[in-house]
């Protein structure tokens, strides 16, 4: 396997992968959305909440909140010491008391730690008017995709690797407009691909062009995409994937040791 | 209602963007390049901007029933 950075900035970053198979980058995309330990809302007491919405859904809203995530300090409830009774090393409290008018910010939710705060503070919570009142404790745990979708750091992806194929083109100059993407370059002869790595497989440049275009991607590399959404880095999802995946296939050949 | 935390397909936090691309196409800005500067590449991430009415102000003067 062959792997190559092909760009990076803060909301993602993309890497080229040669040399492997969808079954693996399959792989590793359900591993970062499943079994990544990441902290959010998952309690709320309500102690009052005359806003206009329901306790619920501010509830729900609370637990869309990405969270910048701890996961040396703090242990998933069932793995933590205090059995799932919950404690400081596997619970975490957070607390908003705000009066209207205004919007609700993430940023006004007081942690107790410092360390896990909303990652996006501009976040509008709810919306009061005057003598509307929100007074709540919520609780933060850590936990995975597996148990709610919330809990998923961000998105791992990927695509076949473009492989164009520019023949004999009748109209170049309206193709390369067409592609939403800019891979192509063009004057009034001549068509040529100019940033491969840009293409996003939609073949509009092969229906323009009516096949004289030719477009498709491979099945032995990829072009990998690592979205975050905030709580970990993309390195600390990439680490966590890998050491997911050992502790799964040891696991395994556990299992299948004992069977002989 | 008020804009959702996140996108429903994707799951990209996206309410924190909401403020900005109200006031930029209030001053007369494209929604398209508004948010394509918002990083809101998918378009399922900028249905639910296009699609969003903030409704609260108006539900908020009701009693909750
Ligand atoms: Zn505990
Ligand atoms: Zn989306």
């Amino acid at each position: 396997m062959e792997i190559k950075l092909l760009s990076q900035d803060k909301t993602q970053v993309r890497v080229v992968v040669k040399g492997t198979t969808p079954a693996e980058m399959n792989t590793y995309r359900r591993t970062v959305l499943t079994t990544l330990p990441a902290m959010a809302i998952d309690t709320v007491e309500f102690v009052e909440n005359s806003s206009a919405l329901y306790d619920e859904m501010l509830a729900h809203r609370l637990g869309l909140v990405v969270l910048k995530t701890d996961t040396e300090s703090y242990f998933e409830k069932a793995k933590c010491k205090c059995k799932g009774a919950g404690c400081a090393r596997c619970t975490l409290e957070l607390t908003l008391e705000v009066e209207g008018p205004g919007i609700v910010y993430a940023e006004q939710l007081k942690s107790k730690d410092p360390a896990v705060i909303p990652v996006h503070g501009k976040t509008p919570l709810v919306k009061l008017l005057d003598n509307q009142k929100v007074k709540l404790i919520a609780h933060a745990i850590l936990s995975t995709g597996q148990e709610h979708i919330k809990f998923s750091p961000g998105l791992l992806y990927y695509q076949g690797y473009p492989q164009i194929k520019v023949g004999a083109v009748k109209n170049p100059e309206a193709i390369a407009e067409m592609c939403p993407t800019n891979v192509f370059e063009a004057d009034s002869k001549k068509l040529t691909v100019k940033n491969k790595e840009a293409c996003i497989l939609c073949m509009a440049c092969v229906d323009a062009s009516k096949g004289d275009v030719e477009v498709s991607g491979s099945a032995t590399d990829f072009i990998l995409t690592i979205e975050p959404w905030g709580q970990l880095t993309p390195g600390q999802m990439v680490d966590g994937c890998v050491d997911a995946l050992h502790e799964q296939i040891d696991a395994l050949s556990e299992e299948i040791k004992k069977l002989k | 209602m008020i804009i959702p935390i996140r996108c429903a397909s994707c799951g990209k936090p996206i309410a924190q963007l909401w403020g900005d691309y109200q006031r930029r196409t209030a001053q007369g800005e494209s929604a398209k390049t508004v948010m394509d500067e918002l990083g809101l590449v998918r378009y399922c991430c900028r249905a639910q901007f296009m699609g969003h009415v903030d409704l609260i102000d108006e539900i908020a003067k009701f009693k909750k029933g």
